[in-house]
C-alpha cells in the first residue's frame, strides 16, 4: 500500500512508538492550538483593559502555584494544608533577597523558589514516615509555624509591618505597569507548566505516579518512598515559591496577613475543581477560581440595582460562592474540569458513537 | 456553568464601559472600607460617616459644581487586598484623593501614593504618617501625600500618659506608677508602642513588658491573669473597640484592678452598652464630638445623617462623626486646590498644607481645628480625654482633660 493510500485510511490518531504516545500535546490540533493560545495571550495587553489583565495576572501565578500542589496532592497522593505559606515563604524570600543583597528581581525569582524547595524538601521529611490525616496535620502545622516566623522575623520579613518588593526589571527596564508584567507572568507560566508536563513523563514524574496509585506494589518495585515523597515536596515547593515571589513582584508588597491557611484551602480549591492529577486541570481550577468571586460582584452589583442591601452581603457572597463551588465540584464533578473537558472531547472525536 | 462565565464576563465588559462614559467632569475619589474583618465594629461606622457626607456633598453642589464620584471597596482589613484595590483603582478609576482605612495598608501604601501624587486620608492615625519630608530621625520613610483628622495614636498615647501621671498624683499616690502596653502584633497596635513607652518612662513610669491579645474579639483571661500578676497600675489597650470589649469582659471575671485606657478606635457608645459594668471607669480618647453635643454644627451632622438614615432617629456613633470630618476636611482641600489651578494628587495635598486651626464650615464644634504644614502632617496635638460609666442599659461620658501633648520636632514622624 503507497504511502499515500494509507494516510488517506487514517481515521484517527495512530501511535506506533512509545515516544509518541508520550508526547506532550496527544494531537498536532491540541498543539497548535496551545500554540496559538499563546500568541494570542501574547496580544493581550493591546486589546484588554487593566482590570482583565489584572486578573490574567492573578490567574498566572496562583497557577504556578496551584500546579505545584498538584504535583504533591495530584501525582503523588500526598495531603499538604501548607501550601500559602510556601506561597508566602517565596514572596518573602524573592523581596528579602532583592533588598538587602541587591541581587536583580530577575535572579531572585528562581533563586527564591530554589529557597522555598530547600524548606519544602525539609518540611516534606515528616512525609517520608507519615501519611493521610497525620500528614494534612503535619502540613497544617508547618503552615502555622511559617505564618508566626513571617510575623516575626524581621530581619527576613519586615515582621507585621511587610517588606516592600521592587518591581521586576530587565536591562534597566521595569516591569511595573500591568501591561509589562504580563509578558513576565506569561513566560513564567508557560515555562513552568511546559516543566511540570515535561517532569511527568520522566521516570521521576512515574514514580510519583506509583507512589499515588499503590506505595506497596511500588516499594516492591523498588521505587524508594521517602526520596519521592520528600522530591514530591521539594519541586511542590519550587512552583509555590516561583508563584509567589510572581505575586510579591506584582503586587509591590508582602504582608504576612495574606498567605493564611485560607489561602492553603483555596489552592487546594483550585486543583479539586481543575481536576487532580491533570496539568491542563491546575490552570482551569485557577482560572475558575480568581474568576467565580469577580462574576459574582458584577451579578451582585447587578442585583443591588434591583435589591437595594445585598451589595453590603457582597463580601460574603464572594466568600461562600467559593465554598459552595467546591461542594457542588466533589458531588457532581469530583475528577473536576479537566475530566469534564476531556468528556467533550471525546464526544467530538467518537461522534456520533457515544462510546 | 461555561455560560454563566460568558455573561459574567459580557456584563463586566458593559460595567466597564459604562464606567469610561461617565468619567467626565466628576472628581474621582476611592473609598476603602473595613465593613468585615476584625475592625469592622468600628469600620462600618466611619465608613458610612464618609459615604454619607460625600453623598452630602454630591447632592448640595459638589466640590463648586463638581460632583465625587466615589467607589467604596470592602477590603476586610486585609492589607494586600488594599494594595490590590489600590492598583485596580489606579488602572481604571484613577483617583485624586482616597479614604483609606487601616495602618498596615496605609504605611504600605505610603510610596506608592507618593510616586503617583495622591492626596491620602487614612483612618490610622500612625505618627509614622507624620512627616512630610522625612527629615526627622525616627521616620522610616516619608509621607508626603498621607493626612488623617485627629492626633496621632502616639501622641493620643502621650496624652493618656500625661493625664495617667497627673491621676497618680491626684489620687496621692507615691512610688513610680507601673505602664503597660496591650494589643495585638500588627501595625495599627504597635505603631505609638515605642513612642508611648519612651514617654512614659520620662514621665518616671515603669514601663512593663507589652501584652499581646488578639485583634479578632476572642476569651482574653489568659492575658488578664498576666495582666494582673504584672501589678501594673495603667494598661492601655491599643486595639479596636470589639476586642477590647472581650477583652475588659474577661478581665472583669479574673478580678483585675487596673485603670484602663485605650485609644480613638478603643471605645464608643456600643461597647460601653455591651461590656456594662466591666468597662466602668476606662478612659479613652476622643476625636470629635459626640452625637447630640450642643454645638453649632451639629446642624450639619444631623442632616447628613438623613442621607443613609432619612428619618433621623437613629444615633451615630463617635467613629461616624469623625468620619464625616475626615470627608469634610478633604473636600476643603479640593476647593482649595481648584482656586490653585485644578483638583489634582499634588494641589490637594496643598490645599491641605494651607490650613491652619482650620475647622470645615457648617461643622463648627464637631470638627477639631487642624493645622497641616508642608513640614509638619500632625494636625492636632489636642487630646480629649473622656471616661465612660454604664447605668444598667443607659451610660453617660464625661470630659476629664483636654491635654495639649507638646510639638517636640523629634516626634514628627513617629
Amino acid at each position: 500500500m503507497s504511502s499515500s493510500a494509507h494516510a488517506r485510511m487514517n481515521c484517527g490518531e495512530f501511535r506506533t512508538t512509545y515516544e509518541q504516545d508520550t508526547t506532550i500535546f496527544p494531537t498536532p490540533l491540541s498543539r497548535r492550538m496551545v500554540i496559538a493560545a499563546v500568541v494570542f495571550l501574547c496580544f493581550a495587553p493591546f486589546v484588554l483593559n487593566a482590570y482583565f489583565l489584572n486578573l490574567g495576572i492573578q490567574i498566572g501565578y496562583y497557577a504556578v502555584a496551584a500546579l505545584g500542589l498538584n504535583i504533591v496532592v495530584g501525582f503523588t497522593g500526598q495531603i499538604s494544608l501548607g501550601h500559602a505559606a510556601f506561597f508566602g515563604f517565596g514572596a518573602f524570600a524573592s523581596a528579602w533577597l532583592n533588598n538587602s543583597t541587591g541581587i536583580p528581581v530577575f535572579f531572585c525569582i528562581p533563586l527564591a523558589g530554589m529557597m522555598t524547595m530547600a524548606l519544602g524538601l525539609l518540611v516534606g521529611i515528616p512525609a517520608g514516615r507519615i501519611k493521610g490525616l497525620y500528614l494534612a496535620i503535619a502540613t497544617l502545622a508547618s503552615q502555622f509555624i511559617l505564618e508566626d516566623f513571617f510575623a516575626r522575623a524581621e530581619w527576613f520579613t519586615g515582621g507585621v509591618a511587610g517588606a516592600m518588593a521592587n518591581p521586576f526589571s530587565m536591562f534597566g527596564y521595569e516591569f511595573n505597569t500591568d501591561q509589562s508584567y504580563w509578558y513576565v507572568v506569561l513566560v513564567y507560566l508557560v515555562v513552568m507548566f511546559l516543566m511540570a508536563t515535561n517532569l511527568l513523563r520522566t521516570r521521576d514524574g512515574r514514580a510519583f505516579v506509583a507512589v499515588r496509585d499503590h506505595y506497596l506494589s511500588a516499594e516492591i518495585m523498588g521505587i524508594n518512598l521517602t526520596k519521592y515523597r520528600i522530591l514530591s515536596f521539594g519541586i511542590s515547593s519550587f512552583y509555590a515559591g516561583v508563584g509567589g515571589a510572581l505575586f510579591g513582584h506584582y503586587l509591590g508588597f508582602v504582608s504576612a496577613e495574606g498567605f493564611n491557611i485560607l489561602l492553603s484551602i483555596q489552592f487546594l480549591g483550585m486543583i479539586i475543581i481543575g481536576g487532580l492529577g491533570s496539568v491542563m486541570g491546575s490552570l482551569m481550577g485557577t482560572v475558575f477560581m480568581v474568576l467565580l468571586p469577580e462574576v459574582m460582584e458584577a451579578g451582585v452589583s447587578l442585583a443591588g440595582g434591583f435589591f437595594p442591601g445585598v451589595t453590603q452581603a457582597l463580601a460574603y457572597i464572594k466568600e461562600m460562592s467559593i465554598g459552595l463551588a467546591i461542594i457542588l465540584f466533589l458531588i457532581f464533578e469530583p475528577d473536576g474540569l479537566a475530566h469534564r473537558w476531556r468528556m467533550i472531547k471525546a464526544y467530538w472525536k467518537l461522534y456520533p458513537f457515544s462510546y | 456553568m461555561r455560560k454563566s462565565l460568558i455573561l459574567g464576563s459580557l456584563l463586566l465588559a458593559s460595567l466597564a464601559i459604562v464606567g469610561v462614559a461617565t468619567a467626565a467632569d466628576t472628581i474621582p475619589v476611592g473609598h476603602l472600607a473595613a465593613y468585615t474583618g476584625p475592625t469592622s465594629g468600628v469600620g462600618i461606622p466611619y465608613g458610612n460617616g464618609i459615604d454619607d457626607a460625600l453623598a452630602y456633598i454630591n447632592k448640595h453642589g459638589g466640590v463648586n459644581g463638581k460632583q465625587i464620584k466615589f467607589d467604596t471597596v470592602d477590603y476586610s482589613y486585609n492589607a494586600p487586598r488594599a494594595i490590590a484595590t489600590y492598583k485596580k483603582w489606579m488602572s481604571s478609576l484613577k483617583p485624586v484623593a482616597i479614604q483609606g482605612w487601616g495602618t498596615a495598608d496605609t504605611e504600605a501604601l505610603v510610596k506608592f501614593i507618593a510616586r503617583d501624587k495622591i492626596a491620602y486620608i487614612s483612618a490610622s492615625y500612625s505618627g509614622h504618617l507624620t512627616d512630610p519630608t522625612g527629615k526627622s530621625p525616627k521616620t522610616k520613610s516619608p509621607a508626603p501625600y498621607n493626612f488623617f483628622y485627629g492626633p496621632s495614636y502616639s501622641d493620643a498615647c502621650r496624652g493618656l500618659v500625661q493625664w495617667a501621671a497627673e491621676d497618680w498624683k491626684a489620687k496621692g499616690k507615691s512610688g513610680k506608677p507601673k505602664f503597660i502596653h496591650m494589643g495585638d502584633n500588627h501595625p495599627y497596635p504597635n505603631a505609638p508602642k515605642a513612642a508611648c513607652a519612651e514617654y512614659a518612662k520620662e514621665l518616671g513610669f515603669e514601663v512593663l513588658p507589652s501584652i499581646v491579645y488578639s485583634l479578632k474579639p476572642a476569651d482574653a483571661k489568659a492575658q488578664c491573669l498576666s495582666l494582673k500578676e504584672s501589678g501594673a497600675d495603667y494598661a492601655y489597650l491599643a486595639n479596636t473597640s470589639s476586642s477590647n470589649i472581650s477583652l475588659l469582659k474577661s478581665c472583669g471575671t479574673v478580678g483585675v484592678k487596673t485603670q484602663f485606657l485605650t485609644n480613638i478606635w478603643g471605645w464608643d457608645e456600643n461597647s460601653i452598652k455591651a461590656t456594662g459594668d466591666a468597662g466602668d471607669g476606662i478612659v479613652w480618647v476622643v476625636g470629635a464630638a459626640a452625637w447630640g453635643d450642643d454645638v453649632p454644627g451639629m446642624k450639619t451632622l444631623k442632616e447628613i445623617s438623613k442621607m443613609s438614615d432619612p428619618s433621623g432617629t437613629k444615633r451615630r456613633m463617635l467613629h461616624y462623626v469623625r468620619g464625616v470630618c475626615a470627608t469634610f476636611y478633604m473636600k476643603e482641600a479640593m476647593v482649595k486646590a481648584e482656586a490653585m489651578g485644578g483638583i489634582t494628587g499634588e494641589n490637594i495635598k496643598k490645599g491641605f498644607e494651607q490650613m491652619k486651626d482650620f475647622v470645615p464650615p457648617g461643622l463648627e464644634g464637631v470638627c477639631t481645628p487642624s493645622t497641616w504644614t508642608a513640614e509638619d502632617h500632625r494636625g492636632t496635638t489636642l487630646v480629649n480625654v473622656y471616661t465612660s460609666k454604664y447605668n444598667g442599659g443607659d451610660f453617660k461620658m464625661t470630659k476629664l482633660a483636654t491635654v495639649e501633648v507638646p510639638r517636640r520636632p523629634e516626634w514628627l514622624g513617629w
